[in-house]
């Protein structure tokens, strides 16, 4: 039986985690089906998923092999060096140090890059325009399978959280089928700041129950870890905030 | 080739993006171990020691790039 305390954390963070890494798969996947049409965009995609699926076929068993604590407590160091870093970035973007995320400056620099790597390359532009997609998909995809595997292997909520990358991936696909262009209206630094609090609590709740920390209230602790990197991240963009006029885009 | 080695170079950004922000968290984390394993302290206390540790870490590091990337007046 699932517990929601437990599980929603689980699912909403690889939701959340995988529309962000999707949408940045999408922009590249369009750029190749703009530039030299769905063909080579969908075979690099389908070859990258193939891919993808391999490395689940393959590692997805030997996670049952590695005594639960020692999953924990090594999941949950990645999910710090991961989620900190995430939330580190997208403080630095709410206080404008850093420019946003911008999916169409990415799809305009990406259709330049490729359509130079086109002229430039003797091999067959398809195939150049093919590799490009599965290189997008498979670098992003590999997050997805990491994020999925931190937040739900160590409480066997694996499927839970699959479910909800799912659902991300289903989602953006739709919207993106029906726009057709770039997805840069999704609030990508609002998902990622989100996504890095949760990610870093799921590390720091993990890493403690690795190493024999019992948290007050159970899975519910997750819930007031998030609210304190919550704080953390939002009172670091406040410390180093640019005025407006000097914050970058 | 260069396939295998974009996907190295993306799973090291992954994890160590920024050297000093990777190596304070593994200082947190190192810190709680030894106060849970060579301390009477309860492991709960570890615990609220890594999350320290960790807050600490992500206020000074994003602190230190703020300033890197301040315009020099």
């Amino acid at each position: 039986m699932l517990e929601w305390s437990t599980a929603a954390p689980a699912v909403s963070a690889a939701f959340l985690a995988s529309i962000v890494e999707v949408v940045e798969a999408f922009t590249i996947v369009l750029v190749v089906a703009t530039l030299r049409g769905w063909k080579p965009a969908l075979l690099g995609t389908a070859a990258a998923l193939g891919a993808l699926a391999a490395v689940v076929v393959t590692l997805g068993p030997l996670l049952d092999r590695v005594p639960l604590t020692v999953l924990q407590l090594v999941i949950g160091v990645l999910l710090l060096l991961f989620g900190i870093g995430w939330l580190r970035k997208a403080s630095l973007r709410a206080a404008g140090v850093i420019p946003l995320h911008d999916e169409n400056a990415i799809f305009a620099r990406e259709s330049e890059h490729l359509g130079a790597e086109v002229r430039r390359q003797k091999t067959s532009q398809d195939w150049i325009a093919g590799i490009a997609a599965f290189k997008a998909v498979l670098l992003e995809g590999l997050e997805v399978i990491f994020i999925v595997i931190a937040v739900g292997a160590g409480r066997g909520l694996l499927w839970p959280a699959s479910l909800g990358a799912l659902a991300a991936c289903m989602l953006v696909l739709a919207i993106g089928a029906f726009a057709h262009r770039p997805l840069a209206r999704v609030p990508e630094n609002t998902l990622k700041f989100g996504v890095g609090v949760m990610l870093s609590a799921f590390g720091v709740f993990w890493t403690g129950e690795g190493l024999g920390v019992e948290w007050p209230g159970h899975d519910l602790a997750l819930i007031g870890l998030a609210a304190i990197f919550l704080a953390a991240g939002l009172a670091a963009a406040r410390m180093v905030q640019l005025p407006k006029s000097e914050a970058m885009p | 080739m260069s396939i295998l080695k974009d996907v190295l170079a993306e799973l090291l950004a992954m994890f160590a993006a920024d050297a000093r922000l990777s190596a304070g968290i593994l200082a947190s984390v190192l810190a709680a171990v030894l106060l849970i394993d060579l301390t009477d302290l309860p492991p709960l206390a570890g615990g609220a020691l890594l999350l320290a540790g960790c807050i600490l870490v992500l206020v000074l590091s994003v602190r230190r790039e703020a300033r890197r990337r301040a315009p020099k007046s």
